[in-house]
């Protein structure tokens, strides 16, 4: 640590949100999943149609129409959820350490101290390379949140929150 | 700022040795070995089979094999042409993938462990399979370089310990530093007893702890599977076995249809006091067996625990190795003023892996306690005040079970009728009581060093950590507790058990728990936190 902690504190502490580009890229995620997962069960839907017999006109138009109903569920789901994930999200990086709040209706608010941080990942994956997005994984000794994610960062801004948490005084360690 | 440290050293960057593909792939083909065996013997069968054209077994077993085979075959190529090590000043940088590409900082301050495996391949093509453990929560190492030139490694150990050695010495010119708490190295290696448990104590241990039902449940398997379980079955409940109807006609008593079985039920009461005695007496011979001569004494910087009759264990527990205590008092420990201490320690030498409770002293006098705390950790201040949670607390808490309490009452009013309502009485007055004793034994305190959870009513358990051992602070808020305005912290720490008692402090003031996350943060970021 450098300087006086608390003056530090009030330049850097400002509570960040994350890249706007995190909606789209999300949306274009959830999309594909939900199209994955209706292409499945269509299969399923198309099996039932054919095999079940004694289902009249009637049951057999629920059946397509609560398939369709759940199916565009999914979808206006992953248009908007992503969203709302977006807007829960906040990190603030201080002189003590990386502070993440998210969640939507059940909220948590995690901080790692500096200090604690064993090693770190920057992870981008096909889909995040083309929003310009990254993952920042930061690594700790505990057992239940030893490992703390924090995805939808623009790359760069990754890069440098991973060498603003490098540790500042090696020379101190075990 | 962020490249500075390339301008002080010219990083080298490495690639694994071009050999690494064949091992990989040697792993892959090892995975798929014993298939590809099953595979090639059921299909020699299936061509001894008349009127199967010969080779299409083999054929197809061969497609397969192929399929299966060569994309771990790319995979592994991939893996070599992505897979790059670079060595800055203080931290070893891996990057590896082409679809999804990870870049990992392991500072050479974190690096617990350089493991290198080398079996006799390895030595022919003169490579090593290098692990890296920094010791962070999971099991599997940090890195894994697979594999490596065997001069590769001597560079890199030489990269990743430089400069321990005279931070080593710094640390310890150091007066204040980390561990100021941490008696001086040379405090003397003369066994100092801390606690000692007479025969007498071991019995009123197993009293305690009723272990008993594991062994009864042991020699209930061991006759089992000798067979012999029909004949004593048979000549112990032949001719007792018409009690059965004994819930029934106490059931029917409850609903107003018949007396109350009474001789019946003291035979059955007396049966049962007696079975859970002798659970008991087993419990105390097995305590006196299993902890015989326990002992904790403290041999310079570490702990040493020694106990057992037949197989006697001896553990150390290097006191800075310490993660947190937690001192248990069920209802029984409390009436003869007694208690049991645990710690948590996290093990450093062969990484995450070896995470182990352990007891410090199964079975201790209250006076006795403060005295293993201050041992266990010296320098503490352990005199704290503890604090209830919120005033609130026990009308949130109360609601859940209550609200199901109400339901299943509802439910046996309709299917019994209104008569079986009078059972649900009792039952809801004990969920109001019992969830009153629990949220009035919650507390917590917090000082400059340490942290502390109490929870429990019957059975109680309190959990101390230092601030120096605290990894991350979690702060949870649902949906009920944001409309009561409150929330729930936990500290997580190192080596903690999947079942232990861990700080995890629900129902506090909303604004009072980020204060208090605030402040252990803040008091963990200024302490390294040492294995």
């Amino acid at each position: 640590m450098t300087g006086d902690p608390q003056t530090e504190e009030a330049a850097q502490a400002q509570p960040q949100t994350l890249d706007p580009g995190l909606v789209p890229q999300q949306r274009l995620v959830g999309r594909l999943s939900a199209l994955a997962v209706s292409a499945l069960s269509l299969i399923g839907v198309t099996i039932a149609l054919l095999v079940a017999d004694d289902l009249g006109g009637a049951g057999r138009a629920g059946l397509v129409a609560i398939w369709l109903a759940v199916m565009t569920g999914l979808q206006w789901l992953a248009h908007m959820w992503p969203a709302r994930v977006f807007a829960h999200t906040r990190y603030t990086l201080d002189a003590d350490g990386l502070q993440i709040s998210r969640g939507v209706y059940w909220r948590e608010t995690t901080y790692v101290p500096r200090s604690r941080v064993q090693h770190t990942d920057v992870s981008q994956g096909p889909v995040e390379r083309r929003y310009g997005l990254g993952t920042l994984v930061v690594y700790t000794a505990g057992t239940a949140h030893a490992r703390v994610a924090l995805q939808g960062l623009a790359y760069d801004t990754a890069l440098a929150l991973r060498d603003a948490l490098r540790l500042d005084r090696p020379d101190d360690t075990v | 700022m962020p490249f500075a440290w390339i301008a002080r050293m010219t990083p080298s960057e490495q690639r694994l040795h071009p050999a690494s593909i064949v091992f990989d792939i040697a792993r892959y083909a090892r995975i798929f070995a014993w298939p590809a065996l099953l595979a090639w013997m059921s299909g020699n069968r299936g061509r001894q089979v008349p009127g199967v054209p010969d080779g299409i077994d083999v054929a197809s077993f061969e497609t397969w094999l192929w399929v299966l085979i060569l994309p771990s075959v790319g995979l592994s190529v991939v893996r070599f042409l992505t897979f790059r090590i670079q060595y800055g000043a203080d931290e070893l940088v891996i990057r590896s993938g082409l679809l999804f590409r990870n870049v990992r900082h392991v500072p050479f301050a974190r690096v617990q462990n350089l493991d290198a495996v080398q079996n006799p391949f390895h030595r022919a093509l003169g490579v090593v399979d290098v692990r890296v453990e920094t010791g962070s929560g999971g099991s599997e190492p940090e890195a894994r370089l697979n594999v490596l030139p065997a001069a590769a490694l001597d560079e890199m150990r030489a990269r990743v310990f430089a400069g321990r050695i005279e931070r080593h010495h710094a640390q310890h010119a150091d007066a204040a530093g980390d561990d100021a708490a941490g008696p001086p190295a040379m405090a003397g290696v003369e066994r100092v007893p801390v606690v000692h448990l007479s025969p007498k104590d071991l019995l009123l241990l197993g009293l305690l702890e009723n272990k008993g039902m594991v062994l009864v449940g042991a020699a209930y398997g061991l006759l089992w599977e000798a067979g012999m379980m029909d004949w004593l079955w048979g000549g112990l409940f032949d001719r007792t076995l018409d009690a059965r109807g004994l819930f029934r006609a106490i059931g029917a008593f409850f609903l107003g249809r018949g007396p109350l079985p009474v001789g019946r039920l003291a035979i059955a009461t007396v049966g049962i006091a007696a079975a859970l005695l002798l659970v008991r007496a087993i419990s105390m011979v097995w305590a006196l067996v299993r902890l015989w001569d326990f002992r904790l004494d403290r041999i310079g910087d570490d702990l040493r625990v020694t106990y057992g009759l037949f197989a006697r264990v001896t553990a150390t527990i290097p006191v800075r190795r310490v993660q947190s205590i937690t001192v248990q008092r069920s209802w029984l420990h409390r009436q003869i003023d007694r208690a049991s201490v645990r710690v948590e320690t996290a093990g450093g030498q062969s990484g995450a892996a070896t995470r182990d409770r352990e007891w410090l002293a199964p079975l201790v006098n209250e006076s006795e306690v403060a005295r293993v705390l201050g041992v266990a950790m010296p320098g503490t201040p352990l005199a704290c005040e503890w604090r209830p949670v919120h005033p609130r607390a026990f009308r949130r808490a109360v609601k859940p079970p209550l609200i199901a309490a109400l339901l299943l009452g509802a439910a046996m009013a309709m299917v019994l009728g209104w008569r079986s309502l009078l059972l649900s009485v009792p039952f809801v007055a004990w969920t109001v009581w019992s969830t009153r004793g629990h949220v009035r034994h919650l507390a917590w305190t917090m000082s400059d060093g340490l942290i502390a959870y109490r929870s429990g009513w019957f059975s109680r358990a309190e959990t101390l950590v230092r601030l120096n051992r605290v990894q991350s602070v979690n702060l949870r808020q649902s949906p009920f507790d944001r409309r009561a305005s409150m929330a729930s912290l936990g500290v997580d720490t190192a080596g903690g058990g999947e079942f232990s008692h861990r700080v995890a402090i629900p129902y506090l003031d909303a604004e009072l728990a980020r204060q208090t996350q605030r402040r252990l943060a803040h008091a963990a970021a200024r302490t390294e936190f040492q294995w």
